[in-house]
């Protein structure tokens, strides 16, 4: 068997290795570095409910990965996501060894 | 061979998601995130090229045989009606790309700088046209050559210019083009200012829509 074969591929980061997580991640990154999403956007791409969303981006949050920042008051407070430097590596990393894992394939 | 794998995410989460499954999500989703938030639209560029079309287009039909050969007034007309319908286009392309998308400081920082380089370009360009209808120059020069091409290829060089600092290939590759269909049909007096520099720009920016199709299919 030529390449790696997956169980000696470098391991999928768990945290992004996630459907919906993995579809954050990815829309997130899409955007140019320093920019951020304003949560109603990032849930209407994504076609998720608010709390499914929320948790989802609680894990990411508590890892790193992402940022988000509520601002204003009431009907006119937004919640801002953005990805972080190491969400960005995390996403590259997932990507490089999804890569290797696919060549073992 | 196993193609399934196993990994750590927790089985109710989508941790049993296979990687050929995954780099499909990955491709797809920042495929749909592109287009998203993309602002160079196909669609845009059609209008601008039906500006150029039907706007210089009206301007070149209304000097034909006259004598200064200059644009009638209500080619004129035509011609901004056209460029202000161009920019409500764009502007609505531009607000859904953008909602809820916040800049980074230096991104608003570089979108202020080109701005002001575009801007100030057409406005020399502009103050030149009127200085040299003050200066005597006479009309089928100021209104029939230097109108419709000179404050074209400044707002187009300042544009290459933060197209060729950003990498953006096609924009440039279109900012170029314009540079280059401007300033040769100076050489066909006002007819041919008017007249070719729409055929001509109308071309460059169908080519570039066509362009921005082909890149989203490949992407």
């Amino acid at each position: 068997m030529k390449g790696r074969s997956p169980s000696v591929a470098e391991p999928l980061d768990p945290l992004i290795h996630v459907p919906v997580r993995l579809r954050i991640v990815a829309t997130l990154a899409t955007l140019p570095a320093g920019d951020t999403l304003t949560f109603t956007r990032l849930q209407e791409m994504l076609e998720l409910t608010p709390g499914n969303l929320i948790t989802h981006l609680r894990k990411l949050e508590d890892a790193g990965y992402v940022t988000t920042e509520k601002t204003g008051i009431g009907v006119w407070s937004r919640t801002d996501v953005a990805l972080t430097k190491r969400g960005r590596a995390a996403l590259d990393a997932y990507t490089e060894a999804l890569r290797g894992l696919l060549g073992g394939l | 061979m196993n193609n399934t794998y196993k990994g750590t995410a927790t089985a109710d989460e989508g941790g049993g998601l296979d990687p050929r499954d995954a780099a499909k999500l990955l491709e797809q989703t920042k495929r749909q995130a592109r287009r998203a938030f993309d602002i160079e639209s196909p669609v845009v560029a059609v209008v601008g090229a039906g500006v150029f079309l039907f706007g210089y287009g009206a301007a070149w039909w209304s000097l034909r045989g006259q004598h200064p050969e200059v644009p009638a007034l209500w080619s004129l007309g035509v011609l901004y009606g056209l460029i202000a319908i161009s920019a409500i286009v764009g502007s609505v392309v531009m607000s859904r790309a953008t909602a809820g998308v916040s800049l980074s400081a230096e991104a608003r920082r570089q979108n202020l700088a080109r701005s002001i380089a575009i801007g100030s370009a057409a406005v020399g360009a502009w103050v030149v046209e009127g200085a040299l209808r003050s200066l005597g120059v006479n009309f089928e020069i100021v209104y029939g050559v230097f109108g419709p091409t000179v404050p074209l290829i400044a707002i187009a060089g300042a544009a290459a210019g933060a197209f060729a600092m950003q990498q953006s290939w096609l924009q440039l590759g279109a900012a170029v083009g314009f540079i280059a269909v401007a300033s040769l049909s100076t050489f066909f007096g006002p007819a041919g200012a008017w007249g070719l520099t729409g055929l001509g720009c109308c071309l460059v920016l169908l080519v570039y829509a066509g362009a921005l199709v082909a890149r989203e299919r490949r992407a």
